[in-house]
């Protein structure tokens, strides 16, 4: 790209020490079908770049989606602008590249682009009809297909050039079911990049099935209850305290695991990972936003807090090598992961006396604090008694700490998703917990 | 650098040459900058220009949506004709010919954010990291952040409709951690704008705020954990209003009511709410966070009374869904950024004032809790099921306000909770947050009186009394 070129050459003209840019170029599609009728088609291409760049030592920031080179000057005198109102003593560094970046192969599938629209439309149409049959209890389908391919090239004065092409793809749905008393909804998708995981008969059932199950949902009385978390619910809360793994929040003093590294912060049974090469994820890289290259690692062993998640900043501050976790001008993980254990959900729940299976969890954006570890949030899920699934419950909290809830896991399932929410897991059963009803 | 009329004709022309019978264009130049500092110190800086198009072509209930960041005349007509192969009634030439530009004069600023020198907002950043590390020596940890956006966009449609707006935002956070022997509590503020910098010199003062983020950290650091159960509520005002925005407001947009998907769906016209509430939806609040002069759909931004004393009145429509409606548009269509096609969402939505005062609704209840501070929520339209987190809590004991508790979230279903508020008082103000939905993350302010509800699930994790 000539705007490149010209870029760097005109940032060293104006007194940077080093460049780099991170380009993204992202084509998307979408398709919603409403009542077996197309409703909604999307379809969109969008480029953009940030700049990084050095000037007298201190890291300059500029984002675009405009692509003039009329707008050059404008962009490197920005970038020297915020150059010199940084304060910060942090190192800025512009990486000049690993030995080795791991090879990854089955990121992108050139079937899922050349496969004709209009049998993607037929196949949410499909689904459409799939859910509106599956029971007498569905009122409202709405059904949705999206699908994105996502090219970066990565590029520093330095010498440095890494690209990557990534395509995924999700199918999915919402219903609405009701009897005379209630209404209550049911949601799932499928992540991939390959049309042929499309099993639209299993999912449009599990979606009605679990959905008609909750209708008659109602809060139980407060008090303490055993819990299997399903792997949907799960997801959502470890997604809410990913966070906290960030070397960037622990130096700030701004992650509960500050000062816990190697010591026991949850049960033996806790094997959490961060794995940047696994297949189908749209996430998958095999070098971070600054360069490095990506690796599989384990943060939590056995229990035992392993690592943090480290960009080359926070690496050197902690005089360590960056786990090549920069993203986005922070630190985070690219799929993090809690390794299966021995058991079916089926036994997970057998095991409970007196608790409840929580299929879902709600407002983890603001009933979750990743700095206290407090969590507080609504609940749905069943009655469990004497291992025995029972009635529907809603509208109740379930209430804890994340490092509690780590040591207090009593086993883990076999059953690992991927879900929405990019995290990969199986259920668990952990030990009574606070839950709010009546 | 925004298309010029021509073109905007030639893309809606090229749009519904294959039987569309509503062609939209939507350009957006965005500039955006923001500011970081942790401890005091600036962290990061960046500024971002954001450029392109949405086009959008509808034919019945159907609908069909493209963008690109190209400008580039050819990409747009391509992108037009690309979108328009969804349809293959007939073949046919729609001359269109849009009228003058109008653009929006409410809402104007004295001083555009971005002409403001970096090194001023340093300065105001530091004098809040200041004001809330020397709050207490718990103060732990301070982050200071300023984000501001100037977007101008241009929207044109077949119908005729050709108009331009500029929407200028700037919002500061403070966010103050407190810790003591290795538990660590949060205290967060965040004022916003759709003023310009003068914000800053004529509304609000900056220490005072950023005292008060550190005065929830510290309040939170020694406070007990919330216990659980059934009680009354009291929700201060400001951002208390979150628990109407998400617990009715979301189910009130026609997202969800044109689908049949809301609790509210033919409800228009009937008593949905104990008879004190009156909740009004108000784009047109002069430089208000979640105002406009015209909404993404380039139609006048309104004032909507949703709910007038418990009777709905209105939802909030945005145009397309007029069609699945038997409902006439009232201005609420929004978006993000060119990135979505637009769909009806809150502006600033208020329960109104009452007639008790904050004194009366405390004194009058025996036991309870008082939300003084909310964090935010979340809502499913479908079963009106909804959940928000309290950020600062106390117990009221005997009509009195008494010891702070922490963790407390409230759990409820939408449609039953507006008969629940017993009591509204008249010190109804409004607050700034951001709020998310299927046509991206828009500024929205919520707001209302302090009211109280009489019974509502409150979860913390003492558990039960």
């Amino acid at each position: 790209m000539l705007f490149i070129d010209k870029l760097f050459e005109k940032a060293k003209a104006k007194g940077m020490s080093d460049v780099q840019v991170f380009l993204t170029n992202n084509s998307d599609l979408s398709i919603e079908v409403f009542e077996g009728q197309l409703e909604k088609y999307e379809i969109s291409n969008s480029i953009s770049m940030v700049i990084r760049g050095i000037y007298q030592g201190k890291m300059g920031t500029y984002s675009t989606e405009v692509f003039d080179e009329a707008l050059i000057d404008t962009i490197v005198d920005n970038m020297i602008d915020t150059a010199k109102i940084i304060d910060s003593p942090d190192e800025a560094i512009i990486y000049a590249g690993d030995k080795e970046y791991h090879e990854l192969t089955d990121l992108y599938n050139e079937e899922l682009n050349a496969l004709d629209v209009a049998k993607k439309i037929e196949k949410v149409k499909a689904l459409d009809q799939l859910f509106h049959q599956a029971d007498p209890h569905v009122t409202i389908v709405e059904t949705m297909y999206a699908e994105q391919t996502k090219s970066v090239l990565l590029q520093n004065t330095k010498g440095l050039k890494l690209s990557n092409k990534v395509n995924s793809s999700m199918l999915g749905g919402q219903v609405i079911v009701k009897n005379e008393n209630d209404q209550r909804t049911g949601f799932d998708l499928i992540i991939s990049n390959d049309f042929k995981d499309y099993d639209i008969e299993k999912l449009s059932n599990t979606i009605v099935t679990d959905a008609v199950k909750t209708l008659g949902a109602k809060p139980i009385p407060s008090g303490q209850y055993e819990i299997v978390f399903d792997r949907d619910a799960l997801g959502i809360l470890l997604s809410a305290f990913s966070g906290i793994f960030s070397a960037e929040a622990v130096q700030k003093g701004m992650s509960l695991l500050k000062g816990k590294l190697n010591s026991k912060i949850g049960s033996d049974l806790v094997t959490l990972v961060d794995d940047p090469f696994m297949k189908k994820s749209s996430r998958s890289r095999s070098f971070d936003d600054e360069g490095v290259a990506t690796r599989y690692k384990e943060l939590i062993k056995e229990g035992v807090l392993t690592t943090y998640l480290h960009n080359l900043n926070t690496a050197k501050k902690d005089k360590v090598s960056s786990t090549g976790n920069g993203f986005n001008g922070t630190v985070s993980a690219v799929n993090l992961g809690l390794l299966p254990g021995q058991h079916s959900k089926d036994e997970l729940i057998g095991m409970i006396k007196n608790g409840i299976y929580v299929t879902d969890v709600q407002g983890a954006h603001a009933g979750a604090n990743s700095v206290s570890g407090d969590f507080s949030l609504q609940a749905m899920g069943f009655v469990v008694k004497d291992g025995q699934i029972g009635a529907p419950v809603a509208l109740i909290t379930v209430a804890g700490n994340f490092i509690e809830l780590l040591q207090n896991i009593e086993a883990i399932g076999n059953d690992v998703k991927t879900g929405y929410y990019g995290i990969t897991c199986p259920s668990i059963k952990v030990k009574p917990m606070v839950v709010a009803g009546l | 650098m925004l298309l010029e009329k021509k073109i905007i004709e030639k893309i809606i022309e090229t749009a519904l040459a294959t039987g569309g019978d509503f062609a939209e264009v939507f350009s957006e130049e965005t500039v955006t900058g923001s500011i970081q500092t942790v401890g005091g110190l600036v962290e990061k800086a960046n500024s971002r220009k954001i450029s392109g198009v949405g086009i959008r072509i509808a034919h019945k209930l159907q609908s069909v949506y493209g963008y690109t960041n190209s400008q580039n005349p050819d990409d747009l007509i391509k992108l037009a004709s690309d979108l328009s192969k969804s349809f293959s009634d007939e073949t046919k030439t729609t001359p269109i010919q849009l009228g003058e530009l109008e653009i929006g004069k409410k809402h104007q600023v004295k001083i555009s954010p971005i002409s403001v020198k970096q090194s001023e907002k340093v300065e105001l950043l530091k004098k809040a990291y200041q004001a809330a590390k020397n709050y207490d020596e718990v103060i732990q940890q301070v982050m200071v952040g300023l984000s501001e956006w100037v977007q101008t966009v241009v929207i044109a449609n077949s119908e005729g409709r050709y108009v331009s707006d500029t929407r200028t935002r700037i919002r500061i956070g403070i966010n103050a951690i407190a810790g003591k022997d290795g538990v660590m509590q949060t205290g967060f503020e965040g004022p916003g704008t759709g003023k310009g910098y003068e914000y800053f010199f004529e509304d609000v003062n900056i220490e005072t705020i950023a005292k008060e983020a550190a005065r929830i950290a510290k309040t939170m650091l020694f406070a007990d954990e919330c216990p659980s159960g059934v009680m009354p509520v009291v929700i201060d005002n400001q951002f208390g209003g979150v628990i109407f925005h998400e617990a009715c407001g979301h189910s009130l947009e026609a997202t969800s009511v044109a689908k049949n998907a809301s609790v509210f769906c033919g409800k228009l016209h009937q008593q949905v709410a104990s008879p004190i509430v009156t909740a009004i939806d108000d784009g047109t609040i002069e430089n208000a966070w979640g105002s406009a002069n015209f909404d993404d759909e380039g139609y006048p931004q309104k004032r909507r009374v949703l709910i007038e004393n418990g009777i709905l009145k209105s939802y909030m429509v945005d145009k397309l869904n007029t069609r699945r409606m038997d409902h006439q548009a009232t201005g609420s269509s929004r978006r993000e950024s060119y990135k979505y096609s637009p769909t009806s969402r809150m502006s600033n939505t208020y329960i109104d004032n009452g007639t008790s005062t904050f004194e009366e609704i405390i004194s009058s209840t025996e036991y309870g809790l008082y939300a003084k501070k909310m964090g935010g929520g979340s809502v499913n339209p479908g079963s009106g099921d909804f959940n928000f987190a309290v950020s600062e809590g106390y117990l009221i004991r005997n009509g009195k306000i008494a010891e702070p508790v922490r963790g407390a979230s409230l759990v409820g279903n939408g449609a039953e909770i507006l008969w629940k508020i017993d009591k509204i008082a008249n010190n109804l103000d409004r607050a700034r947050g951001m709020c998310g939905s299927a046509s991206g993350s828009i500024p929205a302010d919520v707001g209302q009186p302090t009211i109280r509800v009489s019974s509502i699930t409150v979860g913390g994790k003492k558990g039960a009394n």
